[in-house]
């Protein structure tokens, strides 16, 4: 007779583990919108803007329609209705109505049989064209002597928000400061860079619904607006995410080809599908605002910071996209993670003709954190104090209140300084590398997802329905967008936890407005804590209803029933549920719970906690929970050339709790990369309206060779809200990336560079500049 | 994604063919692909039939050559050049140019022949139709105007193959076949001052090998580029010591290398400066361009020892 020796399921919370749609996705198999085909299916195409700024007077399609293969078009007229994910700023239409705004914008779409003759169906419509002055730059865009881009508003002006608060006494506070700074900062505009380029295919179905396919990261929101702006009732519109390419932000609002597409299908009665170009991703964009910044802080002898007052400035684009989000958020997050009594900014997000910007990962903290940095290392030089010593002393603590209202919960901020800095050797090796080597540190804090809806609502930010079958099988159903960053995993891991399982027993089926409860997207960091404990609140009791029947069935108490615990998953019968004498296989324990308890079906929805609300202006920035990093970065420079180079990079993040650390650490070295392409090249130029590289040729994302060593720390500092004490993990260690390069580049050559991207031309111009004024 | 224009694409066995099918109006010839077919993306070129070099034995193979040195075919794969024990022994610095395109990838594809026929870059070429559409078109492909150089007569499209400088240096002849015979023309003579007509072999011909005299000194050769892969370069720089002093060819700053020499180092950085002027063909700043004409050139004579 042998024994069972008891081999509990192990825990996937915490586990260094492969996504479960990981095999999918490396073989090959994962379905994309662009892999997808119908039958009957057409391939649209858009027409582009050459003008900036200008009114369309005619547009000619005759020739265009001639084409055989030619199928149908559409123009600004046929979708006239206004959207945008932000009701307060919905300036958008489909296509160009009336008038361009930036080069690139689309103002035809044209269906055929194949993409080859729509290009040369695009390529032969004319349109005319009565220019406008363009609006190309922050002071342009300020100036009320210039033409506004959106005229229809009520009061015209090319400011699309204005914010400006104010805390505690910002002028008492500098009188207070022994050291006063106050400098001019710049950050440039960039993109995301999605593997995926924007995709859509749309059907429409014999009963007069429409399904469409959408590469989003967002299904809720352009679910709401496809139906709105095609005058249809929301629930006809059935909206799939199929397998998405990445977004980083970048597929956060609807696009021309979801409407397009979905104005052709129901028009031409055939599939319709869209996929941009490179060239047009560029156009589509919502990337990084370029931003000019100043930045005034005061501080006292021990390095405390005694005032804060900030200004910004975004150019954003010909379109609001997240603009007022992004206005707050410039100004929200810089009274995190340091201690700070009054606080003062005022920011403004303007319009240009260029195109649209809107959230790329670390939304609008990226530029001031960038800011705050930078000052925080020149203060710390000025006042003769250690600049780790000084960021140090000056962290707030868990379960603390800042002085604009963020309701702090978990805070690890000291164990990542103590980290990176142990790690790096900060404190022996920083100043004594010798001339072009050198090292910088810099901190950040990002949200958890934000405590409100961008649509005013009462309701769950995210629901997960969990159905156990008699089979066996759990099927999670989830709203949840994942575009490649692990939310399918860690709600598949996070039900399996409950239940003993492995994360590829469970199912999940998400991103399908007809199938799945609504979640409000992949955006804000917001996810894994929303969805995260939707999912453990929705699993729970259907645990508990199987662990009463087990334990009737057993004869032992609830309490005494374990899940998982005599896994025989080798052996191919599964896990067990069961005490430590008798057991019952996963199978039978389901059959006995749905017939003590009904069908083992349940959802719940997460709702964020009411905190955070004192000031009722501060209506966004607050977030359940906060995570913050903490990096130093070790750079050469090539004083004869300018070449910066990253030569690692240390960075340790507080994700509350780790979930998985591959995708963990995966979502921080990407975050790094990110911002090591931000701090060394990326940068958005312009030629008057016309972006000067719209390719990735000539758009300069960092190969491997620009790419650094990273040394992940994961801190786990346990947040009470978050599933399992889980926060965010794929935007915060974004932000400190290019200050910490920053700071190592004064390290190396004792320049203080407030510009990025620090490109070869631009730093050899300051060495240059400092060796003049040595010299002289 | 973008898609290609209608084109027809024939593979000849034979050199007398595919010269033959070369000659036809917009015909191209196709070697490797990784520059053209982009381009023809880009609507710079519309061709009806696009004839490939892949099937073409003749342009296959390393041979000793009459004189020492080394017969190369024009169809050999970049990476294969990179890594022939041959070429590596006996021209370290053309292993390395070659090493230097693009990526692994494109290495794999791209073809010695298609190299020394790339065509000249510039910012304002190299871009979409609808792009230059906005712009109002460029001087090399639909426009009247240079944008590099609004007020000069010429195109300035950037001369930027890897492996030219080397080759020049070396004084390797291209080897054509054309529908009137056979053509030999030095590398050194095969570029033009003019980036819409910067080649100096006629419309049609095929190269089929390269012949490279044996090496009389080393030579070291340097691309600046932004990125340590991908990139097409910034500056290329071959430089070599001979007898007489130093000789070296500096690309990627006009429509054509530029050779330049002097007795001692100083006295060829000075010839260099003279003659060598980065326009704006490229994304990067011109006076930092300027600037690294001076410093590839002197890390390079470095690298002599």
């Amino acid at each position: 007779m042998s024994v069972r020796q008891p081999e509990p399921v192990p825990s996937p919370i915490g586990a260094y583990q492969g996504k479960i749609d990981g095999p999918e996705r490396i073989t090959g198999q994962a379905v994309f919108v662009a892999d997808m085909a119908l039958p009957r299916m057409a391939h649209a195409k858009f027409v582009r803007s050459t003008q900036a700024h200008a009114t369309i007077v005619a547009i000619r399609l005759d020739a265009a329609l001639a084409i055989p293969g030619v199928l149908g078009a559409c123009v600004g007229e046929n979708l006239p209705k206004r959207y945008g994910v932000i009701p307060v700023a919905q300036d958008e239409t489909a296509l160009a109505l009336g008038k361009v705004r930036y080069i690139g914008e689309s103002i035809v779409c044209i269906a055929a049989i194949d993409e080859e003759t729509a290009h040369r169906a695009c390529a032969a419509v004319v349109v005319e064209y009565a220019p406008i002055e363009a609006v190309l730059s922050i002071d342009a865009a300020l100036d009320p002597a210039k033409p506004v881009i959106h005229e229809y508003s009520r009061k015209p002006s090319n400011v699309l928000r204005r914010v400006h608060q104010n805390y505690g006494d910002v002028d008492a506070g500098f009188a207070a400061a022994a050291l006063v700074l106050e400098e001019r900062y710049d950050y440039p505009g960039s993109t995301h860079v999605a593997l995926e380029t924007h995709a859509a295919l749309a059907r429409s179905e014999p009963d007069g619904k429409l399904t469409l396919w959408s590469s989003t990261q967002n299904p809720h929101y352009v679910h709401r607006d496809v139906a709105r702006v095609l005058g249809m009732r929301e629930q006809d519109v059935r909206l799939i995410k199929p397998a998405v390419g990445a977004g980083y932000g970048g597929k956060c609002d609807p696009f021309c080809t979801d409407l397009c597409a979905a104005f052709l299908a129901r028009k031409l009665g055939r599939p319709v599908r869209i996929v941009l170009e490179r060239e047009e991703v560029f156009y589509a964009h919502r990337g990084r605002h370029p931003t000019r910044m100043w930045l005034k802080m005061g501080f006292a002898t021990d390095g405390n910071i005694t005032a804060i007052d900030f200004r910004a400035w975004a150019d954003g684009g010909a379109y609001a996209s997240y603009g007022v989000v992004t206005s707050y958020y410039l100004g929200v997050f810089m009274t995190l993670p340091y201690k700070l009594h009054n606080y003062r900014f005022e920011s403004h997000r303007l319009y240009t003709n260029k195109p649209p910007c809107g959230p790329k990962r670390g939304h609008g903290a990226v530029q001031p954190r960038f800011a705050l940095e930078l000052m925080m290392d020149q203060a710390a030089a000025q006042l003769g104090l250690d600049a780790a010593t000084v960021r140090r002393a000056n962290t707030i603590e868990a379960n603390s209140e800042t002085c604009n209202g963020l309701v702090v919960t978990s805070v690890g901020i000291r164990e990542c300084l103590d980290a990176v800095v142990s790690a790096s050797g900060y404190h022996t090796r920083k100043g004594r590398l010798g001339p072009g080597r050198g090292l910088g540190l810099a901190v950040s804090a990002y949200m958890c997802g934000a405590l409100h809806p961008v649509y005013q609502n009462d309701m769950p930010h995210s629901t997960v329905s969990i159905k156990v079958d008699r089979s066996g099988e759990v099927t999670v159903f989830a709203g949840t967008a994942d575009i490649g960053q692990g939310s399918t995993h860690m709600l598949a891991a996070l039900v399996a936890g409950e239940l003993g399982l492995l994360p590829s027993d469970i199912r999940v089926v998400e991103g399908d407005t007809s199938l799945s409860p609504v979640d409000l997207g992949s955006y804000s960091s917001r996810v894994t804590f929303m969805a995260g404990n939707a999912a453990l609140a929705a699993v729970a009791p259907l645990r508990a209803r199987i662990a009463e029947a087990v334990a009737t069935k057993l004869g032992c108490l609830v309490a005494e029933v374990t899940f998982g615990r005599a896994g025989s998953v080798d052996r191919g019968h599964g896990p067990r549920v069961g005490t430590g004498t008798s057991d019952v296989s996963w199978v039978d324990a389901v059959w006995l719970g749905e017939e003590a308890s009904g069908p083992l079906i349940h959802a719940e929805g997460y709702t964020p906690p009411k905190i955070g609300s004192r000031f009722r202006r501060q209506s966004v920035g607050p977030s359940p929970a906060y995570s913050f990093t903490a990096q130093v970065a070790e750079v050469s420079v090539d004083e004869e050339t300018g070449v910066v180079k990253v030569e690692r990079i240390w960075v340790a993040h507080d994700c509350g709790r780790v979930l998985n650390r591959a995708i963990a650490e995966g979502q921080v070295e990407g975050c790094v990369y990110m911002g090591v392409g931000e701090a060394l090249a990326e940068e958005q130029r312009y030629d008057g309206g016309r972006m000067t590289a719209p390719s990735l040729l000539e758009y300069k994302l960092p190969t491997i060779h620009e790419c650094p060593e990273i040394e992940v720390f994961l801190i786990e500092s346990h947040d009470p809200g978050g599933p399992h004490g889980a926060k965010e993990v794929g935007e915060g260690p974004q932000l400190s990336t290019v200050p910490a390069i920053a700071n190592a580049i004064t390290d190396a050559t004792g320049l203080r560079l407030r510009e990025a991207p620090f490109t070869p031309e631009r730093v050899l111009r300051a060495i240059e500049r400092a060796r003049r004024k040595g010299a002289g | 994604m973008l898609p290609f224009p209608r084109f027809s694409f024939e593979a000849p066995d034979t050199v007398a063919e595919a010269v033959r099918l070369s000659a036809l109006p917009r015909a191209m010839l196709l070697s490797g692909g990784t520059d053209l077919l982009p381009s023809v993306k880009h609507r710079l070129f519309q061709p009806d039939v696009l004839v490939s070099t892949r099937r073409l034995r003749e342009l296959r193979g390393v041979r000793e050559g009459a004189d020492g040195g080394l017969t190369v075919g024009a169809g050999m794969r970049l990476s294969e050049l990179s890594r022939d024990a041959q070429v590596r022994l006996r021209f370290p610095a053309l292993a390395a140019a070659t090493a230097s395109v693009a990526t692994p990838t494109i290495q794999r594809m791209g073809t010695l022949g298609g190299n020394l026929m790339l065509d000249t870059r510039c910012m304002y070429y190299n871009q979409p139709a609808g792009w230059r559409a906005a712009l109002g078109g460029c001087l090399k492909c639909e426009g009247t105007v240079c944008h590099v150089a609004p007020k000069g007569a010429g195109c300035y499209a950037a001369h930027s193959a890897d492996t030219v400088p080397v080759l020049h240096l070396l004084g390797a002849v291209a080897c054509f076949a054309t529908t009137s015979g056979d053509l030999r023309i030095p590398v050194a003579e095969l570029y033009g001052d003019d980036g819409r007509t910067w080649l100096n072999s006629p419309p049609g011909a095929l190269l089929v090998s390269v012949d490279i005299p044996d090496a009389k000194a080393p030579i070291a050769y340097r691309k600046l580029r932004q990125r340590g892969a991908i990139d097409y370069g910034l500056v290329l720089t071959a430089v070599t010591r001979e007898a007489e002093g130093f000789r070296a060819v500096i690309s990627a700053v006009g429509p054509r290398p530029i050779e330049v020499s002097g007795a001692t180092a100083e006295a060829l950085v000075d010839a260099a400066l003279a003659v060598v002027q980065p326009l704006a063909t490229h994304q990067q700043a011109v006076p930092w361009r300027r600037k690294m004409v001076k410093v590839e050139l002197r890390r390079a004579i470095g690298e002599l020892g």
